[in-house]
């Protein structure tokens, strides 16, 4: 008798929960796309492929913050706590790792896994692999290009179509009173900034990236990082990128490039569509639209190709995710070559779809597409650790202010440093 | 009880006494009995705030004191493992600890030292005026008070962002002070304007505890003063400040606590950069972003430590009597 | 009145400074809201050109869910956390001032105890327990703790005021025939009712301010408060500044707080000063 009871009741709460997972049941199943902030993009596709599904499918997307690192936060919080509600995430690549190992992440099927990875530039995909497996869907790559006043240039007499170091960099703003425009606050950015210095001078931040928390060795303390620091310190200490260094983001050092003493920016493509929209809305002069040149990413040794940084976004499918097959067919149909090319127009934010550079929509907008595409084949990305968030916050504790770095201590302070912080014997 | 042996001597009295001890009996039987139920009824009333309040506080802090015997990660749950008090070593013997408890303190008694003189002055103001600017005075100040606090933290972070401010070209006749001066790059200049940003949000509070506090100083002691020819300063601090002590003490032990658990200004203002960081925002950085609760749990439980220490201190040294002032008496 | 002209002028620099003093930063974020992005970084106080744009790019651009989502959230959640503290404030504070218990003290003590309690040290524990029980990230998730805010300065507050009432009015009703819920109705609610407002609107002011709790436990727009909204809004991409639109949204949110003040600073400065500090 009771166990009768008991079973009806156990009927019963199947028959509720089947009925709560097909949802209305009168439409189809929703998806939810958790997206990084962008000019609309996003939303803009996820109404195009909710169209194009035919009913198979609905997107919906929900906003994440603006800083990287606390989208990683908000993301990691949900997913630990098993959240059925993600299905798609617009992941930044330093943070797959993590999610990978914290079994956040649903598998790539491998039919899938092929397709996406057909046309992909080279530092998309390394973005979108962990122990040599596709665990996330490339979707945007972005690098930083060396954006230049071209009157500047002249004026220092430099030859843009060659490629410039840092130390000419350096000796330009001192020589014209100008100010260079980097990312020195105590933020991502920061990061991006002193990974891209340390590889470019033929280092790495990290040597073993996929190793356990306590056995990571950083390759900070070597010529690389100490050449890394030396530019850095010059840059912060000789006030070249002005006193707003220590606070400048992408957005600060934009504002300076644009002013009266702006010069040399490292910085986003962001920048073009920005500097665009504020000419058309009559806030910035069309002849400084027409000032700006741009050339791939300074180098740290003259004659060492230069490892700009690498961004993005990649989509990975929440591992708790109700519909992983039809979030998977969405994810194939938002990272369409067309849909890139659109998005690179629209937003700014460049493709990891070779062909989609080829888009004549493209090579209007972005008459610095074929840099950009070029910029990503040599970037290099973060270093590719579950531990990123250690590493990256330890960085951007030791080496802030730019003005303070020492190219004799600082290097092998930040190291000792972080290394003890990922044997957790000490805070962060 | 041991009024039951009732010891049997002559017959006529003690009938009496046994009559009267039962009445008393029957009294006392009625008295507890309403005793009783207003006690349940007391219960029944205040009960389920009491509980709500354990709830919501004795519990997590059991559960944190729990949790910060484990290495735990919350990205990698598998790894979770008993340690013992390791996380407390880490975290007490890590400079950066101290670091931080001692910017939280100097932020704690900067701002409350300072919010003490200004929050008198504008209680005398208020104390003083005229009906008609009372009125005035009391809503401009409450503005402060009310508004939140991470809109105001945003809005001295505006005005002195070297950037979007305004502060470097208005007081560029300050010495030190030019358009190339960049506030949150220094921990100095950082601290000012995060110390700044609290005193304006916080001084109201303090200042109306000191309004009540003055309400309470007799005014025939002060007339008394006053025609012993005592000057205002003399009146001030003989009469009127002994007066109202207890009412300062507590106010500072209040707002000392308030600005101990500092947060949102820090967060927004410069996120811990240039040694600004506070004992919230790491214990909040430890646990909620770098997901390691285990360690985060230990600094929480350490922050809970000294808050309990400033009031066992404030207490016991100072004798400020919290249930006196706060009506229970 | 019988001011000199002296007094008067003396008032009058006073009541401007004070005035100053109170206004100036949130005058500083409103000139902010109102002016167009290319002059954010002109150093100067006013706007050029005063503009809407940062109001329009909150209240109907692309900004509008994230502001206007978190803006229903907090209504919400501050008023429900204001109205079951209210309740239960009421409740406790009629036993602790009308009747004879032994525990009153102990539930004094406790309150007091919870309003000095940092609240980071609970947000870890209720995050990992909201994430177990599905309460992460939903309104009652934050309703919860913002109680752990407003009930113990309710309770003290509420306490101060029900010692003040002159309870002889209720038995002086009852006496004169009325039935206990006439009695309540007619002399006990209009009594009590000034006081449990004036609570409310002050542990309103708490949860409304919230700024941990609302940044640790909510992830989406089902429950971010506002003032982690704001430190959550983004500009056209994510690399570019949102001042202008945090600008804005932070003063659409201190409009109510301004209201209210305006409305009812007598009822606010008396529950302040009658819970805070007396004898």
């Amino acid at each position: 008798m009771r166990r009768r009871r008991w079973m009806a009741g156990g009927m019963a709460a199947a028959a509720v929960l089947t009925m709560a997972a097909c949802g209305a049941d009168d439409g189809p199943p929703t998806l939810t796309w958790y997206i990084n902030p962008d000019d609309g993009g996003q939303a803009a596709i996820a109404r195009s492929c909710t169209e194009d599904a035919g009913g198979e499918y609905r997107i919906e997307i929900s906003l994440l913050p603006r800083d990287a690192s606390e989208q990683r936060q908000q993301l990691a919080r949900r997913l630990a706590a098993r959240d059925a509600s993600i299905d798609l995430m617009s992941l930044d690549p330093p943070f797959i790792p993590e999610f990978v190992e914290g079994e956040f992440l649903a598998e790539v099927p491998d039919d899938v896994a092929e397709r996406v990875s057909e046309d992909v530039v080279a530092g998309a995909l390394a973005g979108a692999t962990w122990n040599d497996r596709l665990v996330a869907v490339p979707f945007w790559a972005n690098t930083q290009l060396l954006w230049y006043r071209t009157s500047v240039a002249e004026a220092a007499g430099l030859d843009m179509e060659q490629p410039v170091t840092w130390d000419q960099l350096i000796q330009a703003a001192q020589d014209q009173d100008v100010l260079l425009g980097v990312q020195g606050t105590r933020a991502e950015s920061l990061t991006v900034w002193i990974n891209a210095l340390v590889e470019s001078a033929g280092g790495h931040v990290v040597e073993n990236p996929e190793a356990e928390a306590a056995d990571v060795t950083l390759g900070l303390d070597s010529d690389a990082g100490r050449e890394a620091a030396r530019i850095m310190s010059e840059i912060g200490a000789q006030g070249l990128a002005g006193a707003g260094l220590p606070t400048a983001d992408e957005s600060a050092s934009l504002s300076l490039f644009q002013g009266d003493r702006g010069s040399f920016m490292v910085n986003w493509p962001f920048v073009w569509t920005a500097t665009g929209a504020a000419v058309e809305a009559g806030t910035l002069d069309t002849e400084l639209l027409d000032d700006i040149g741009w050339a791939v990413y300074p180098q740290v040794t003259e004659g060492q190709e230069s490892r700009p940084p690498y961004g993005g976004i990649n989509l990975g499918i929440g591992a708790y995710s109700r519909h992983v097959d039809l979030a998977y067919a969405a994810a194939e149909c938002i990272v369409s070559p067309e849909n890139q090319a659109e998005y690179f127009t629209t937003n700014g934010n460049p493709p990891s779809s070779i062909s989609a550079y080829d888009d004549p929509a493209v090579q209007e907008a972005f008459p610095m597409a074929d840099v950009i595409r070029q910029s990503l084949e040599q970037a290099a990305p973060r270093p590719q650790t579950p531990y990123y968030n250690e590493v990256s916050t330890g960085l951007q504790g030791t080496w802030h202010p730019p003005s303070a770095v020492d190219p004799d201590s600082t290097p092998a302070q930040s190291s000792e440093f972080i290394t003890a912080v990922l044997r957790g014997e000490r805070l962060l | 009880m041991s009024a039951q042996v009732a010891p049997a001597k002559g017959s006529g009295a003690s009938e009496a006494a046994a009559e009267e001890e039962a009445r008393k009996r029957r009294n006392r039987a009625q008295k507890s009995d309403r005793t009783r139920a207003e006690s349940r009824l007391g219960w029944y009333l205040a009960g389920p705030a009491f509980v709500v309040m354990l709830a919501v506080t004795a519990y997590p802090i059991a559960q944190a004191i729990f949790d910060s015997l484990f290495r735990f990660r919350l990205s990698a749950p598998d790894e979770r493992a008993f340690i013992g008090l390791t996380n407390y070593v880490v975290v007490l013997s890590d400079v950066v600890f101290w670091r931080v408890l001692g910017v939280t303190l100097l932020i704690t008694v900067v701002a409350v030292a300072v919010e003490v003189v200004l929050g008198f002055a504008l209680a005398l103001v208020m104390h003083r005026a005229i009906t008609q600017l009372r009125g005035l005075l009391r809503t401009a100040i409450l503005v402060p008070y009310g508004i939140i606090t991470v809109v105001s933290a945003f809005a001295w972070f505006y005005a002195f962002d070297i950037s979007s401010g305004f502060v470097n070209t208005w007081f560029a006749w300050v010495p030190g002070v030019d358009e190339n001066l960049n506030w949150f790059a220094n921990m100095g200049t950082s601290l000012f304007v995060i110390i700044a940003s609290e005193i304006w949000k916080t001084t109201p509070f303090i200042s109306l505890l000191l309004l009540a506090g003055l309400a309470q100083v007799p005014t025939e002691l002060e007339e008394a003063a006053e025609v012993d020819g005592a000057t205002w300063w003399q009146r001030l601090n003989r009469v009127v400040i002994p007066n109202m002590k207890a009412a300062i003490m507590v106010a500072v032990l209040f707002r000392a606590l308030d600005a101990f658990r500092i947060f949102d200004n820090v967060f927004i203002m410069t996120g811990g950069a240039n040694n600004t960081e506070v004992l919230s925002l790491l214990a909040y950085r430890t646990s909620i972003a770098r997901l390691e609760i285990g360690l985060g749990s230990a600094i929480s439980v350490l922050l809970f430590v000294c808050v309990i220490l400033i009031c066992f201190i404030a207490i016991k040294l100072f004798k400020v009597d919290l249930a006196g002032a706060r009506g229970e008496k | 009145m019988g001011l000199t002209t002296k007094q008067k002028v003396w008032w009058a620099v006073i009541t401007v400074v004070v005035l100053v003093y109170a206004l100036f930063p949130v005058a500083a974020i409103a000139a902010t809201s109102f002016k167009i992005p290319s002059e954010l970084d002109n150093g100067r106080f006013l706007p050029g050109t005063w503009s809407l744009i940062n109001y329009e790019q909150i209240l109907v651009g692309d900004a509008q869910s994230l502001f206007l989502s978190s803006l229903r959230n907090s209504i919400g959640i501050s008023l429900i956390a204001t109205a079951i503290a209210a309740v239960l404030a009421t409740l406790a504070a009629y036993a602790i001032a009308r009747l004879d218990f032994p525990g009153k003290r102990l539930i004094l003590t406790t309150a007091l105890a919870v309003s000095i309690f940092p609240v980071i040290s609970i947000v870890t524990p209720l995050f990992n327990l909201w994430r177990t029980i599905g309460l992460y990230d939903t309104w009652p998730g934050l309703i919860i703790p913002y109680l752990s805010l407003t009930l113990p300065i309710s309770i003290w507050i509420l306490t101060a005021f029900f010692r003040q009432i002159p309870w002889e009015l209720e038995q002086a009703a009852q006496v004169d025939g009325a039935t206990t819920w006439q009695a309540f109705r007619k002399a006990i609610v209009p009594l009590a009712a000034p006081g449990v407002f004036t609570t409310a609107l002050i542990a309103f002011f708490i949860a409304w301010n919230d700024f941990v709790y609302g940044i640790s436990l909510t992830s989406t727009e089902a429950a971010r408060p506002v003032p982690a909204a704001l430190a959550f809004f983004t500009g056209a991409s994510q690399f570019e500044e949102p001042t202008g639109s945090i600008s804005a949204a932070a003063v659409v949110v201190t409009i109510p707080v301004v209201v209210l003040v305006l409305l009812f600073q007598r009822q606010i400065v008396a529950g302040l000063t009658q819970g805070a500090v007396k004898g």
